[in-house]
């Protein structure tokens, strides 16, 4: 941090109290550096774990490459809900939109019109259900936590609707093509890139625009923001718009995934978004967060389920796990808190 | 001193807070069927010693004697257990319970210790509100239903509903109409020939020479008069009292002549119902007008809905002489106008983030191009108005949270520095600021309307308004009861004008 | 043969698209399971002279995946045969406090017999009993109740058989391998009928001293979840030698994990009977050589039973004078040489 040493100058040329410059680590920056330095380093230790129980199949280009493609999907429905859920809101209808999203873009008369006719309706349908949870809850006066429970709701009646039940299956080959090895750029996978590529326009987004710098002001404090002079309503609905684009991404990325559209897609995505949202130091109560904590939040989950599956631990210890971490990372962070 | 002991003593109470000390050494004598009056202005220390009588707070040192014997009040429960109970300016009722369950809250009549007997109870109440004078009241009704008026009865039924030997009033007549206010003190006569001491708090020295015995002042978290005779103190006296204070204010210069400019803000009209009777002011490039008036007055209100915050049932906010679309704060910053909130931490920090941050976000249209921020410009430019404010530490990457609260309303004031802003809306500049700071706030405000600036000022501290602004208006329950050169008040004058309520002149 | 239970649980919305099933007979290549009835609908029924004209009362659950649709098609499709036969079917549904309303409607209507699969068979107990009471004969379709008391008569699947007979047709198929690997991608482990099939599955393999199941992990009955954890089982065993799904929906995503990753060496053995797996069976391009069926014409059966119930009749092919208590339905093992006998019973 740099330190101005030049003298105050003094309007009044009367003594007023000063406050001491406070220490370099206690400033924002800092702070976000130690939290993110925590979650790298249970990573680390996650990897250490993985590469000692399993030093053939984990630590190997493949389950590199498999861990990013599953971390994925939730990955980039994660990076909308941290904007959501940095604004103070909440959005629980991620899985279901996800769900809706993928079965409307698989249905036989959407996939007459090829790779972009899925690609677009997946987009199409989670903006829509975005816009609709966004102008209920910033034109509304709907509670997000209500709205989003209803578009829930419907949305996964809808997707039930639209299949009967019945698993769409993706004939689409340039679709299909695009999950597959010889798809991989420089070893990379497709949706990787597509991970990445959500990640840093995100980050951006949060960091370097006015856009992000509204969505902190409105989770931090909507009264102050709005005396601000913010229009509050309009950014809380252009976040649940942000919410319902990343669903459609990540309903296509599922689609390329899986291969298919199926109405149960997407099942408590809201709650694993949540979680590593919340993991990566998003404070529930809005105002705080960041994407690469959120991602890192998701590459934590991931990670673990890769490192239990290869060691044939099952899903039991698996939940019990994923709860356990859940709380050490939130007691951790009211320690980080309190002491900084 | 009487043989019979009095019913309360108090003395030597000091009550310190983190920063503050509230209450200095307070004495407080009170007889069985007597109205004691307190008085004192905003912060002089009534809130903390009618919370301490209340067991809501314990006192540092003292000592409080009940009937001739030394009691400690632990808690509330402790203080209703010896027959004191209060009745809060907010109403501490459970809106969504109804009238009998209010009235017994916390001793609700019970069959074998837990059935609650809800019929006994509507009776018991029933009987407490006639009483009252309010026997239209439906003890089954839910609080949140009635009015103002009835919940104040409401909240006296169940102190009633103890066996209650003393009643703190604080300010009951604020929300009442002229008639509700006879019955009040009818049913506060009624209490004391029955042997109830009534503590009442009051702005309102004509209430106070209606029905006070006596009148302790209180200034500064000291009794500066204790046990005056309530009818035949004079009002200059009482006022004296209140104003005579340790804490030497000091004020810019004024300019010499008043600012010749058209006015940049001219209010017409405006009205919100129920909270402030239609309202006109003018405010001059180069001008400080200053509100002045009591809690309750309707100076925050005003300033919310000049701002846009409010929405106004009647009249207009004209910037230039352009109307601004009423009830939206984007026109209202858009305009030119910035507010300094009261409540500067719920209302106008993000306390999360940096001073730059902080400053820079009513203004980042500035730093941005294409919804890009540009952080070097938003940066140098925070630092340029932070250190025209003389914001310290000279370092705007520290968290907003870290300041003082001095410091924290400059970051406020920079924002709209940053912002161009032509008209500065100002709700209590100066609250949580500590004294040593305040000369320096009150000059950058004189430097910033020097320099061209429009201000709106509100306060509820006299000298701060007198001292500050060139133009003042004084309000009372929401209408504008005097307006005149700062010059030409001085506080007692505006005192009197708050509390006797004399006509506009 | 009663404790074969239930899919009960599978029910709950999204997590289900369960276990597929298929149209075959419920009994028709195994008389001991007791009657007679044919399996597809297509085949002569045991005694389709018309008789007594009978309202059959038919309530079940939402029809939220394959499976349960093709129960209802079954159902349906088994009483247009008869001429005797009214079907009255409520709209399906998940809550259990709204399927009791329903059953009660039916049994105000003075319906001659009950066939009810319900959403959750403890909870459905009480109405079952109601019915019963009322002179109202019930048949009970897969998802038990409680007490024996609450029907006349039961038809189910049967879960360990499932496991059992998967296991058998891989231990045949590697019984001359010497140190075989098999490994598992079970259903959601919170649901007794995953055990069950788990179960069977280790009882099988425990005839193959040779073989050995190296690796389990539980899907959730979605593709996603197919794909998920077959992707890392892939990762974590680089070399076996079979596999058995447990259902062929969370299937098709096993298989696209499969191709993912580009592994043909091994054998795969599906769950259910859904139209894919057939397909793939047919088509013996890939993995997939065979899958064990869960078979949804066990409500055609159910509709037989009701029929002679509300006619008074035994059935045909036993000895006995009354319709028997209890019948568990067959989990065949449908491979490339009897694919095409079943391929009309697939699901979507």
């Amino acid at each position: 941090m740099t330190q101005h040493v030049s003298p105050p100058r003094d309007g009044t040329g009367k003594a007023a109290p000063v406050d001491g410059p406070p220490p370099a680590w206690r400033t924002l920056t800092a702070r976000a550096d130690v939290r993110t330095l925590s979650l790298l380093g249970v990573l680390a230790v996650l990897i250490l774990i993985g590469g000692i129980t399993q030093p053939d199949a984990f630590l190997d280009t493949r389950n590199l490459q498999l861990v990013l493609t599953q971390a994925s999907v939730i990955g980039v429905v994660t990076v909308g809900v941290t904007f959501v859920i940095m604004s103070g809101g909440i959005d629980l209808s991620v899985g279901a939109i996800v769900a809706l999203s993928s079965v409307w873009a698989t249905t036989v008369a959407t996939q007459e019109y090829g790779f972009f006719g899925i690609l677009f309706t997946a987009v199409v349908v989670g903006v829509g259900c975005g816009l609709v949870n966004g102008v209920l809850i910033a034109y509304g006066a709907m509670v997000p936590f209500i709205a989003t429970l209803a578009m829930l709701a419907s949305a996964r009646g809808l997707a039930l609707q639209i299949t009967d039940g019945q698993t769409q299956v993706v004939t689409v080959s340039s679709v299909l093509d695009l999950g597959e090895r010889d798809s991989y750029v420089l070893g990379i996978p497709p949706l990787v890139l597509v991970f990445a590529a959500v990640t840093v326009i995100g980050w951006l987004v949060l960091n370097r625009t006015t856009f992000g710098r509204r969505t902190v002001a409105v989770g931090g404090n909507p009264e102050a923001a709005r005396l601000a002079g913010i229009d509050v309503r309009r950014q809380r609905l252009y976040l649940y718009l942000l919410s319902g684009l990343c669903c459609g991404i990540a309903a296509f990325l599922l689609i390329v995934l899986a291969g298919s559209g199926q109405n149960t897609n997407g099942n408590l995505y809201e709650l694993d978004a949540i979680a590593a949202a919340i993991i990566g130091g998003t404070l529930l109560s809005g105002g705080r967060g960041t994407i690469v904590g959120s991602v890192l939040g998701v590459l934590i989950f991931t990670t673990i389920t890769n490192i239990f599956a290869l060691n044939n631990l099952q899903s039991d210890v698996q939940q019990i796990a994923k709860g356990a971490i859940i709380v050490a990372a939130v007691l951790v962070q009211r320690r980080t808190a309190s002491t900084h | 001193m009487a043989p019979e002991p009095p019913l309360l003593s108090m003395s030597g109470i000091t009550k310190s807070f983190p920063g503050v000390r509230a209450l200095d050494g307070v004495d407080l004598d009170v007889q069985a069927g007597e109205v004691h009056c307190l008085l004192g202005q905003n912060g002089a220390g009534k809130s903390t010693l009618i919370k301490v009588l209340a067991g809501a707070h314990q006192p540092d040192t003292g000592t409080i004697r009940w009937r001739g014997e030394d009691v400690t009040l632990r808690s509330p429960i402790a203080a209703m257990r010896l027959g004191i109970a209060t009745i809060y300016q907010e109403l501490d009722l459970v809106e969504h319970l109804s009238v009998a369950e209010n009235v017994h809250l916390g001793h609700e009549p019970t069959t074998a210790g837990f059935v609650v007997r809800g019929r006994a109870a509507r009776a018991s109440t029933a009987q407490l509100l006639k009483r009252l004078g309010h026997p239209e009241v439906d003890p089954g009704r839910l609080v949140g239903d009635l009015s103002a008026a009835q919940q104040q009865i409401v909240s006296m039924a169940r102190a009633l509903s103890h066996d209650v030997r003393l009643i703190v009033m604080d300010e009951p007549s604020a929300a009442l109409d002229p008639d509700e206010v006879d019955n009040l003190f009818r049913i506060v006569a009624d209490l004391t020939a029955e042997g109830v001491a009534v503590v009442y708090i009051s702005h309102r020295l004509e209430e106070i020479r209606r029905i006070g015995d006596r009148v302790t002042v209180l200034k500064d978290g000291r009794a500066v008069a204790g046990g005056l005779p309530a009818e035949s103190t004079p009002t200059s006296e009482v006022v004296a009292l209140m104003t005579g204070r340790n804490v030497e204010y000091v004020f810019p210069d004024r300019p010499s002549g008043p600012p010749a400019a058209e006015p940049v803000l001219s209010v017409k009209g405006l009205a919100r119902q129920g909270e402030f009777e239609p309202l006109d002011l003018e405010v001059r490039p180069g001008e400080i007008v200053g509100l002045a008036g009591l809690v309750g007055s309707g100076r925050s209100e005003i300033l919310e809905t000049v701002y846009g915050a409010r929405k106004p049932s009647a009249g207009q906010v004209l910037v230039d002489g352009r109307p601004l679309r009423p009830g939206s704060v984007r026109a209202a910053v858009r305009a030119g106008l910035g507010l300094a909130p009261e409540e500067r931490k719920a209302q106008a920090l993000l306390m999360l983030e940096s001073v730059t941050r902080n400053v820079s976000v009513s203004a980042m249209s500035r730093f941005s191009r294409g919804g890009w921020m540009d952080r070097g410009a938003e940066l140098s430019a925070a630092r340029e108005a932070t250190r025209e404010l003389s914001l310290r530490p000279d370092n705007p990457s520290v968290p907003v949270r870290t300041l003082s609260g001095g410091n924290q309303q400059k970051a406020v004031l920079a924002r709209w520095l940053l912002r161009g802003c032509r008209v500065l809306l100002l709700d209590e500049p100066t609250r949580g600021v500590d004294v040593g700071a305040r000369a320096e706030l009150y000059a950058v405000i004189r430097r910033l309307a020097d320099e061209g600036l429009a201000v709106l000022l509100v306060s509820s501290e006299v000298p701060e308004v007198l001292g500050l602004a060139d133009r003042v208006l004084v309000l009372r329950e929401g209408s504008v009861v005097h307006e005149a050169p700062a010059r030409e008040l001085d506080e007692h004058r505006v005192l009197d004008l708050v509390m006797e309520g004399s006509p506009a002149s | 043969m009663t404790k074969l239970t239930s899919r009960r649980g599978m029910l709950f919305g999204a997590a289900a698209l369960s276990a597929g099933a298929v149209l075959t007979g419920c009994t028709s290549n195994d008389p001991d399971d007791g009657d007679d009835k044919a399996a597809a609908d297509n085949q002569p029924a045991a005694d389709d002279k018309p008789g007594k004209q009978v309202t059959i009362g038919f309530a079940g659950p939402q029809a939220d995946h394959g499976w349960l649709n093709a129960i209802n098609d079954n159902a349906k499709k088994r009483a247009e045969k008869y001429s005797d036969v009214t079907l009255e079917v409520t709209e399906g549904s998940n809550d259990t406090a709204q399927q009791i309303g329903q059953i009660e409607t039916l049994i105000n209507k003075k319906v001659d017999v009950l066939v009810v699969l319900p959403a959750d068979g403890k909870a459905l107990t009480q109405v079952g009993l109601k019915a019963m009471r009322a002179g109202i004969p019930v048949v009970n379709l897969d998802r038990i109740f409680n007490s024996a008391q609450a029907y006349r008569c039961w038809v189910g699947g049967d879960n360990y058989r499932m496991g059992l007979n998967a296991g058998h047709y891989i231990g045949e198929r590697l019984k001359d391998k010497p140190g075989a690997r098999v490994i598992e991608l079970s259903g959601p482990d919170n649901l007794e009928l995953t055990q069950q099939r788990t179960q069977g599955f280790d009882d099988a393999l425990k005839n193959y001293s040779n073989i050995k199941k190296v690796a389990r992990q539980a899907a959730d009955f979605t593709v996603e979840s197919g794909q998920s954890k077959m992707a890392q089982l892939l990762q974590a065993q680089s070399q076996f030698d079979a596999l058995w799904n447990h259902d062929d929906d969370q299937g098709v995503g096993a298989l696209r994990a499969i191709e993912q990753a580009g592994r043909d060496d091994f054998v795969m053995v599906g769950g259910a009977g859904a139209l894919s797996a057939f397909q793939a069976i047919k088509a013996d391009s890939g993995v997939l050589k065979a899958t064990v069926l869960y078979p949804p014409t066990m409500a055609a059966s159910a509709i037989d039973l009701a029929r002679a119930l509300g006619q008074g009749k035994g059935v045909g092919g036993l000895a006995e004078y009354e319709i028997p208590s209890s019948v568990t339905c067959y989990s065949a093992v449908v491979d490339k040489e009897n694919v095409d006998q079943y391929m009309s019973t697939g699901f979507k």
